[in-house]
């Protein structure tokens, strides 16, 4: 079954944001922005720009009618910056012309003097200066300091990683019209319409039903327009209600780049300790979260990374403590996987570290600590259908890492200035939005008298095939052909007070209101049916492939006739539901509780070579067993794992963000900032669906896809890492990510005694 | 200026300025929006268009460039509601997420087919090289270009 936007996708047809035939009129706003990292503003002069042709209007912090806030969790992060600039890129105008080069040629024209002001962009060192966003957040479990006297080995060491431009290939963009009443309509390319509706009502000082947010697609999100959609789509709002005309805001690429946020970088540190033969008694780490300018999601990205601090391992002992720091950067944000991929890295990092001192292969420390049914993670939630262990014997199973590893050191045995290396990776996460009233959706559904039908929710299609999956399961629901039914676009007239679709749970949220909205809808129509069939129990009655079954027996009643006799009854043929996620909750005071609805599993092995001469390489091959849960579809839940894997490739090996020391980024184009390209795919990807694993807490036993794959790319780093040791056993490690070519080239020569072989 | 072309085979003539590029004039002009602008630099590939059969990218082409030339846009490639070959391996194969860089993918891979109907897959990797996508992982677009070349050939 395909996405049910494909067809349109391949023929060009599909809408989205700058292809919607745009109103007459329409103006197009270009973003004034900060080219100081910290600094005062002494003087902002308009004067030239109004000289531009075309011109309509600069609207600044003193022009907002309400509040100048845009931020969610803390209050910290202003629409446009008012007497201090925090960091390069942030905005402090925006200019409204008749034509987008107008726009752009009059903000060439802005003079804006500013007074410089410290600032720092490392988050140690802001930490040092107890620049936090939000108190150091710590999860614990029995004690460490009382453990590492029963250890026998203990190692410490550190662990970066870098961040990562989202690079979705829509740039942000959004279109905002008057409409009657004196509200605004915002057509917007985002993946929280609420955020948006709720942000752009505060800030023009509206109430919220006079926003009304549309949503048809994006093209691409990845938690990139999870909050950071909002500030462009409230300024078209504001422009829109100032000017009484349609503002369209479309990001171009470089400014995209340079002044949204991105995954956020972290530098850790960590200590593990574990016995003779491998078992890891004590874990402890502390995070460095650099957040950039403001707060965004950062403390829920931050909280993140420690659920999934020791990844897919039971640690009886174990104390992580993740600080949120405050630097003069874009603000950073969510990225799939939500700072659990950063909470991964460093686990990863202390493992391999163990392996190497203890001469032991990472995997044996690995298979050792695997979660077992039962277990504790440090946040007290147990785990429940805990199938890791499943899929890391099955790797071994089918994919043989043992003659992997076999053929490999053979291969660099023989092989002098090309080595490879291979790495396996076990891959456990939480899925809910650990924040857990955000745990909810809503779903209407409308039965046509013509037999259509109408799907709307809080879900957003950003190329994950939500609406491919929410069709397939209200049309399972409803038993009728699935061409019957139209998914809506996102709309908060329709659902209102919708989480943003993130944290992978765009289709387990939705797709249960949509299950309990067609249920509504079925009981209905059960009755409707017996009266028309002049029977008197409707609890025999049936609904398969369009017909009407009663106590077995088909009928000659069909699915549209019965909806056109409802509709005679004067029966409802609309039902809305609200979906809450069960039984979950979390106390932050404690920091216990059971935040997870379930948790998703896999492991993949991966393997690359390696060209010691120019520090270039090739991912060979990820082989990959994933616990999908039992699939609603299967070429799109195998077309997230994979591009799940590539992406968590790039951020691990390719793509490298690069600042001045003024804080400018310097990788603010797509010929600097280098994310996989079609030479970049591993040679081969293979990716097993564990059997029989139904899940009884996702709709119809599936599983959520979007995130968990994209860890499987830190395997990447491992096999690398392996690869450059082959060739050099010397190489001092620092656990340093992405591996780019360059950074691979320095790193395999340092300590090598050149000249001995 | 006056530019005269044919557009998914339909002769036209416009007056245009100087400084257009390709990409608008489709864009604005004739509301041909299967042609999407990804980066306006010529490094992403989604604004791809066939000018006399080759790739291009039409925001590094002058409106004013496509004067005399044969200009195909994905609008053009179904033959009215029958996909193409390719644009069906490409559903086939799951090689759309997002949708954003499919029409340009699209474009590539036919200019490819077209002169070279039975590529290796270093082949179809040259051809799309300059096409990125942030959703699939490229693996299923390589496939569905595989599959549309075998189908072709036999």
């Amino acid at each position: 079954m395909k996405n049910y936007d494909s067809i349109r996708h391949t023929r060009g047809e599909s809408l989205f944001v700058d292809d919607i035939a745009s109103p007459e009129g329409t103006l197009f706003g270009y973003v004034f922005y900060s080219s100081v990292a910290h600094g005062k503003i002494l003087n902002l002069d308009f004067s030239n720009a109004w000289y531009v042709d075309g011109i309509k209007g600069i609207f600044s912090a003193k022009d907002i009618p309400g509040e100048n806030q845009i931020g969610g969790i803390v209050r910290d992060e202003n629409l446009f910056a008012e007497d201090t600039v925090h960091f390069i890129g942030h905005p402090i105008a925006l200019v409204v012309a008749e034509t987008f080069l107008q726009a752009h040629e009059a903000v060439k024209k802005i003079k804006c003097e500013f007074e410089k002001l410290p600032a720092v962009f490392d988050p140690r060192e802001a930490a040092a200066k107890d620049q936090l966003i939000v108190k150091p957040r710590i999860f614990s479990l029995g004690n460490v300091d009382d453990a590492w006297n029963s250890c026998d080995y203990v190692f410490e060491g550190s662990a970066e990683s870098g961040g990562q431009e989202h690079l979705y290939l829509e740039t942000q963009a959004s279109l905002a019209f008057p409409i009657e009443g004196g509200g605004i309509k915002i057509i917007s390319s985002t993946q929280g319409p609420t955020t948006v509706q709720r942000t752009a009502a505060q800030v023009l000082a509206l109430p919220m039903h006079k926003i009304e947010v549309d949503v048809i697609r994006l093209g691409g999100g990845f938690g990139g327009k999870e909050d950071q959609a909002t500030p462009w789509a409230v300024m078209a709002a504001l422009a829109a209600l100032k000017l009484n005309a349609p503002v369209k805001l479309i990001l171009p690429r470089q400014e995209d780049i340079r002044i949204t946020g991105k995954r956020h970088p972290y530098s850790s540190d960590f200590k593990i300790g574990l016995t003779k033969d491998g078992k890891i008694i004590a874990y402890e780490a502390t995070y460095y979260q650099n957040a950039g300018a403001a707060a965004d999601l950062s403390p829920a990205i931050l909280d993140r990374t420690l659920f999934h601090c020791t990844n897919s391992y039971f640690i009886p002992n174990v104390k992580a403590t993740a600080l949120s720091c405050r630097t003069n950067l874009t603000p950073f944000t969510a990225f799939r996987g939500f700072g659990g991929p950063q909470g991964m890295f460093v686990i990863e990092s202390a493992i391999h570290k163990a392996a190497q001192k203890m001469g032991v292969d990472p995997s044996v420390i690995q298979k050792k600590n695997l979660l077992n049914e039962g277990d504790e993670f440090p946040y007290g939630q147990k785990t429940l259908n805990c199938h890791i262990k499943k899929c890391y014997e099955e790797v071994e199973t089918r994919y043989n890492p043992k003659e992997i590893y076999q053929r490999i050191a053979e291969f660099n045995e023989k092989n002098k200035l090309v080595k490879k290396g291979a790495a396996i990776i076990p891959v456990t996460f939480g899925i809910s939005f650990t924040t857990t009233f955000l745990n909810q959706a809503s779903a209407l559904v409308h039965l046509y008298t013509d037999g259509s039908v109408s799907v709307s929710s809080a879900a957003i299609e950003m190329g994950q095939g939500v609406n491919e999956k929410l069709r397939m399961i209200a049309a399972n629901e409803l038993s009728i052909s699935i061409e019957r039914i139209k998914i809506e676009s996102t709309n908060t007239s329709r659902a209102s007070n919708t989480s943003a679709t993130a944290a992978s749970k765009g289709t387990d949220l939705n797709g249960f209101a949509v299950i309990d909205a067609c249920k509504i809808l079925i009981e209905r129509l059960r009755k409707v049916a017996s009266e028309e069939l002049k029977q008197t129990n409707p609890e025999k009655i049936e609904f398969k492939n369009e017909i009407v079954f009663h106590a077995g027996e088909k009928t000659g009643l069909t699915f549209s006739k019965l909806v056109k006799a409802a509709y005679s009854k004067r029966i409802s043929l609309t039902a809305q539901a609200h979906h809450s996620t069960p039984n979950i909750y979390f106390d932050t005071k404690v920091n216990k509780g059971e935040p997870f609805a379930y948790h998703t599993y896999g492991t993949a092995i991966v393997e690359v070579t390696l060209d010691c001469l120019r520090g270039i390489y090739k991912v060979d091959s990820v082989k990959v067993v994933h616990d999908f849960g039992e699939t609603i579809n299967r070429t799109i839940d195998l077309s997230q794992a994979e591009g799940g894997i590539v992406q968590g490739i790039g951020w691990m090996t390719c793509e490298e963000l690069k600042w001045n020391n003024e804080g400018k980024l310097l990788t603010d184009s797509l010929s600097t900032y280098k994310v996989p390209d079609i030479y970049a795919v591993p040679k081969e990807i293979k990716i097993h669906f564990l059997e029989n694993v139904p899940n009884p807490f996702g709709p119809n036993k599936s599983k959520a896809i979007g995130e968990p794959p994209f860890m499987y790319g830190i395997g990447a780093y491992f096999a690398l890492v392996n690869a450059m040791k082959a060739f050099n056993p010397n190489l001092d490690l620092n656990y340093s990510a992405p591996l780019t070519p360059e950074k691979v080239l320095l790193t395999l020569y340092n300590k090598r005694q050149i000249g001995r072989e | 200026m006056e530019v005269r072309f044919k557009l998914n085979g339909k002769e036209e003539e416009v007056t245009t300025e100087p400084y257009l590029r390709l990409i608008d004039l489709l864009r604005d002009y004739f509301n041909l929006t299967g042609t999407k602008e990804g980066c306006g630099v010529g490094e992403c590939g989604a604004c791809t268009v066939l000018m006399n059969g080759r790739a291009v990218n039409s925001c590094l082409v002058l409106a004013a460039q496509a004067n005399d030339s044969e200009i195909v846009t994905i609008e053009g490639i179904a033959e009215g509601e029958v996909l193409s070959s390719l644009q069906k391996n490409f559903l086939t194969y799951g090689a759309v997420q997002c949708g954003f860089c499919t029409p340009g993918m699209v474009l590539s891979a036919s200019a490819l087919l077209d002169q070279n109907p039975n590529p290796t897959e270093e082949e179809i990797k040259d051809a799309i090289a300059g096409n990125l996508c942030r959703c699939t992982g490229y693996k299923q677009i390589i496939e569905a270009v595989k599959e549309t070349a075998k189908e072709t050939i036999e």
